[in-house]
């Protein structure tokens, strides 16, 4: 008997269910002022996030009369939600994408130009990479947004400890300042994995400063040369050397968590690390006892065979053909890029993100902290996926996919160099045909 | 009076065969068609016969994935099976508070995959593992050991995790059997002397032996296409070295936007599952029929 | 029942169940611990001199608050008992009719019928996430429970038809056919007679049926979109994983109260879970 009136329980909760859900699912039919779902990622400084939701976004609502909706996603979740969301013909009205992710896209998104140009106008011409990233050739597919400056983080005090006063210049003097920082137990942590951020930032410049490139200027594949296979070489032996070689594992927050942790020496980043070092001053400290942030250094990747390189992960927005708010979201993103109200948001972010005009290199925040120093012309260094090529939806598809990335972190393990790029070459040619 | 029950049978079988038309045998057509076009997201595409499938062939990350998910299956399961069956065994005899471990020990199956497996990917992370905390302080190794970093250990590692979630399940399903064997048949045999290993093998085993295959075979289909394990611990890696055919799917598909492709990996999960599937019912009924 | 000395007791029994109940209960007892631990002393590196894994020495219920507070982990609670106590239902009303069907009445495609049903469950859902994400579009679900509600019932439906069927083989037939003699209908003895007697067949397939949809996870996260519809197991795993820095405290807190619901559902039922388990293989 008892578990009659159990079955009964579960029926009728049931029926109040199925009855909540045929009213939750009517309820916003009738609430439809217009409301723009924006979709970013969890920023890797907090406090932008919180400035977002407390003040600027309430501000946003007030001043243009609609509803916004923010969310914010582990970065590498924004493709598949955008994929997941075209496919299903709905989800959110403005969505970031990382690099040149928009130009695979392309298609179903709506032709921001109108916007783009706009900023463009005010703040002076966008930065080439910004541009070649959200532009298709024809139209801008996606309101750039920011350039997120990667520079190595590294402990000043170990470094001094094994012989290096500056930061080492050549790939060669790293891994020799990698090895002896290793054996005292605090290698260099560096990610291979599959993860948007850290892993390309490192392996395509790597790639670049050896003379190694995915495609030549005149737009054919030239990836399988001595160049790279050089560099494959060079990688294989520095991660064994000088990595902490968990770091095929990692995502873009271990290496975080592991310099903040006191357990790697340096390592390749957005400014997060530092920032969050001051932001917690007291609960970083260094084995002697000072605050960690006193201790943390930025310097560029260092030089290889063919010279200096860098890449920027970038940031842009697209608005989804599939939107029903495209107009409101435009006049939002407007709103949002003119200077009084980007302004509050660079500042919170405190060097991390550069704006993608030059005209911000003016901007007296960076002028406040000397540490800060080599992020201010991130913008303008850096190269872009698929380099000599432009970067384009087949660029777009090689990143994606990790190609080059895969292809260093194969040969590290196990395989011949050798190996490693025929297998990389052969996929870019799957890709670029 | 026949075409009465006919008729009632028709009403009573419209709902289910209706839903399962439209979310199953119609999606699968759908599948099959999208993997023979080269369609992205967002745009339809054009037929192109079996590219996708050369492609997919020619891929080493693809012939990969299709032998981490034969060895993952065919891993798991002879672990779970060996522990699943042990415990049961163990779960047979009386003993105070069995019902309780009974119910407790079904834990990892009942609670959602994903939480467990995170909980689990805490366990092994890189730099904070409790295992490497716990093997570090019984001096057995000196420095970490890469869990989910290093590509065989990775296997093992997500192995072990299926295993850990799967053995309730075998014990439970077995203890079932278990108990349907007629005690007389052991007290039999032990009067002819046999001994505890023998009474086993002649006697407990063929009796289990058509739940085992009923369970083995449910387990092989769920752990064939796994999917949630593996999304949550690696993600496929360390450099797509723990990849399924699910989770290479997904990334291609959804993670890349390139459906066509996707489908095409999906597709190919099927025909393999199925010999296995054939093989194992063919099996049952031999079994059956003895 | 235990024979043979007490040391062999201890080797042969103690030992080994002892092994097994740590091997698969201290996960959760992880969980536990994790959630409780403040971040101070979650993020000691494994071999740093303080690390206490297996205890705290300041309990706090920080993780827990940030969690309900922080993000839609309520709203996550309720669409995904929404969810799947409907595919449920849906699911256990097909599953009931169906089975009843197959089992009882004799025509001419039951063995075919009965067949096809066995193959749907042979398609898993990574193979069919992707056109039918395709279909939950066009027919406008997209991005609603109503997406997760109407697909669920595919891999549930034979699972429950099955159990039933092997329920309704057990019911004699004698007392259908004693109600016919009464001058009943055929609808009329299935629903007042058999329907009753195969009461606890139903609350088992329901109890599995209603863990399994909980367990789902694919077309969850493909399906859904914003963060108001999302499932527990999905919300989990996509909101708390922030970019950067400290995560797992909440992580394990959201893994852990997302198991409650499952755990307390099945403490009720547990003979029931288990008959319909076991019900299900030897069927």
């Amino acid at each position: 008997m008892a578990r009659f009136s159990r079955r009964k329980f579960l029926q009728y909760s049931g029926a109040t269910g199925m009855a909540g859900i045929l009213a939750s699912h009517r309820a916003p039919v009738f609430a439809q002022a217009s409301t723009v779902h924006w979709i970013r990622w969890n920023d890797f400084v907090p406090a932008s996030d919180e400035l977002l939701r407390k003040s600027i976004l309430p501000e946003a609502m007030k001043a243009l009369g609609i509803k916004i909706n923010f969310e914010t996603v582990n970065a590498n979740d924004l493709q598949p939600r955008i994929t997941s969301a075209i496919q299903s013909g709905a989800g959110p009205d403005i969505v970031m994408l990382n690099n040149n992710h928009p130009q695979l896209y392309a298609a179903s998104c709506a032709d921001v130009s109108d916007v783009a140009e706009a900023v463009a106008k005010a703040q002076g011409a966008y930065y080439k990479l910004a541009r070649s990233n959200s532009h298709d050739g024809k139209k801008f597919i996606s309101v750039p947004w920011s350039v997120i400056g990667a520079q190595i983080a590294y402990r000043k005090s170990w470094f001094e400890e094994v012989g290096f006063s500056k930061f080492p210049e050549t790939w060669e003097q790293y891994r020799d300042a990698g090895k002896k920082l290793k054996a005292k137990g605090r290698p260099i942590g560096q990610t291979l994995g599959h993860t948007f951020g850290d892993s390309p930032t490192f392996s395509y410049p790597f790639l670049w400063s050896y003379g190694g490139r995915e495609v030549d200027e005149k737009g054919k594949l030239a990836l399988d040369s001595k160049a790279t296979v050089e560099s494959v070489r060079f990688m294989t032996a520095f991660w064994k050397d000088a990595h902490d070689e968990g770091g095929l594992a990692w995502d873009d927050s271990n290496n975080n968590r592991a310099f903040l942790s006191g357990t790697i020496c340096a390592t390749l980043n957005g400014a997060s690390i530092y920032i969050e070092s001051l932001r917690k001053a007291d609960q970083y400290k260094t084995e002697k006892g000072a605050q960690l942030k006193s201790d943390i250094l930025h310097a560029p990747l260092p030089k290889g065979p063919a010279g200096q390189f860098a890449m920027h992960t970038f940031h842009s927005h697209v608005i989804p053909a599939y939107s029903k708010n495209q107009k409101a979201a435009k006049q939002f993103l407007t709103w949002m890029h003119t200077r009084e109200n980007y302004e509050k948001w660079f500042v919170s972010q405190k060097g991390f993100a550069t704006p993608p005009t030059p005209s911000w290199e003016k901007h007296k925040m960076w002028d406040e902290d000397p540490v800060m120093a080599p992020y201010r012309v991130a913008g303008r260094l850096g190269l872009t996926p698929g380099h000599a090529g432009p970067s384009d939806r087949k660029a777009a598809e090689a990143l994606t996919k990790y190609i080059i990335t895969d292809m260093y972190a194969k040969a590290i393990q196990g395989g011949t160099p050798e190996a490693a790029v025929k297998w990389a070459a052969g996929e870019l040619k799957s890709i670029y045909g | 009076m026949l075409e009465r029950e006919s008729a009632l049978a028709f009403w009573l079988l419209v709902p289910t065969l209706a839903l399962l038309t439209m979310f199953i045998a119609y999606p699968f057509v759908r599948g099959v068609w999208l993997s023979l076009t080269n369609s992205v997201v967002g745009v339809p595409g054009e037929y192109i016969g079996l590219k996708n499938f050369v492609k997919l062939w020619n891929d080493s990350i693809f012939r990969t994935a299709a032998l981490n998910t034969f060895v993952y299956t065919g891993v798991t399961t002879v672990f779970k099976l060996a522990l699943g069956l042990w415990l049961a065994l163990l779960l047979n005899r009386h003993f105070r508070g069995k019902a309780w471990v009974r119910a407790f020990i079904l834990l990892p199956f009942i609670i959602p995959t994903v939480l467990s497996t995170l909980a689990w990917k805490w366990m092994f992370d890189p730099t904070f593992s409790v295992f490497n905390w716990l093997f570090w302080k019984l001096s057995i190794i000196n420095a970490r050991i890469n869990w989910l970093g290093d590509p065989e250990l990775a296997m093992a590692s997500i192995s072990a995790v299926n295993i850990w979630r799967g053995v309730p399940f075998y014990a439970i399903s077995l203890l079932a059997g278990l108990q349907t064997i007629n005690q007389d048949l052991h007290e039999a045999a032990a009067i002819d002397g046999a001994n505890r290993f023998q009474r086993f093998w002649y006697v407990t085993w063929p009796l289990l032996l058509p739940v085992t295959m009923v369970v083995v075979l449910f387990s092989v289909i769920q752990t064939f296409a796994d999917f949630q394990l593996v999304y949550v611990l690696t993600g496929g890696g360390p450099a797509n070295a723990t990849h399924l055919f699910a989770t290479y799917a997904y990334q291609i598909g959804i993670g890349t936007g390139l459906l066509s492709e996707g489908a095409a990996i999906s597709l190919a999960m099927f025909p393999a599952l199925l010999l296995v599937v054939i093989f194992q019912l063919w099996y049952i009924r031999r079994v059956e029929n003895r | 029942m235990i024979e043979g000395a007490g040391w062999k007791k201890w080797l042969w029994f103690y030992l080994p169940m002892g092994m097994f109940i740590l091997g698969l209960l201290f996960p959760f007892y992880w969980m536990l611990v994790t959630t409780l631990k403040p971040d101070g002393e979650l993020y000691r590196p494994w071999n740093h001199p303080l690390y206490s894994p297996f205890w705290t020495s300041a309990p706090t219920f920080d993780h827990i608050k940030s969690l309900l507070t922080e993000t839609l982990f309520g709203t996550w609670m309720w669409n995904t008992m929404l969810i799947a106590l409907a595919a449920t239902l849906i699911s256990l009303f097909c599953g009931v009719i169906a089975g009843y069907a197959l089992a009882r009445l004799r025509f001419r495609w039951a063995g075919l019928l009965g067949t096809a049903i066995f193959i749907t469950y042979l398609v898993p859902q990574t193979l069919l996430f992707i056109p039918l994400a395709d279909i939950i579009r066009e027919y406008n679900i997209g991005d609603t429970p109503w997406a997760l509600i109407l697909t669920y019932p595919t891999f549930l439906i034979p699972f429950c038809t099955w159990l039933m069927m092997g329920y309704f083989k057990t019911i004699p037939k004698e007392l259908e056919e004693c109600a016919r003699i009464d001058g009943a209908t055929r609808w009329q003895a299935m629903v007042y007679i058999i329907l009753p007697i195969a009461l606890p067949g139903i609350l088992s397939a329901g109890i599995f049926a209603f863990t399994l949809s909980w367990n789902e996870f694919i077309y969850a996260l493909v399906f859904l979109s914003s963060p108001e519809q999302k499932t527990v197991p999905v919300g989990v795993t996509s909101e708390l994983i922030r970019g950067d820095v400290f995560f797992w405290g909440s992580l394990m807190a959201g893994a852990l109260l997302g198991s409650i619901p499952v755990a307390f559902v099945y403490s009720f039922f547990v003979e029931h879970y288990v008959a319909g388990m076991t019900g299900s293989v030897k069927g």
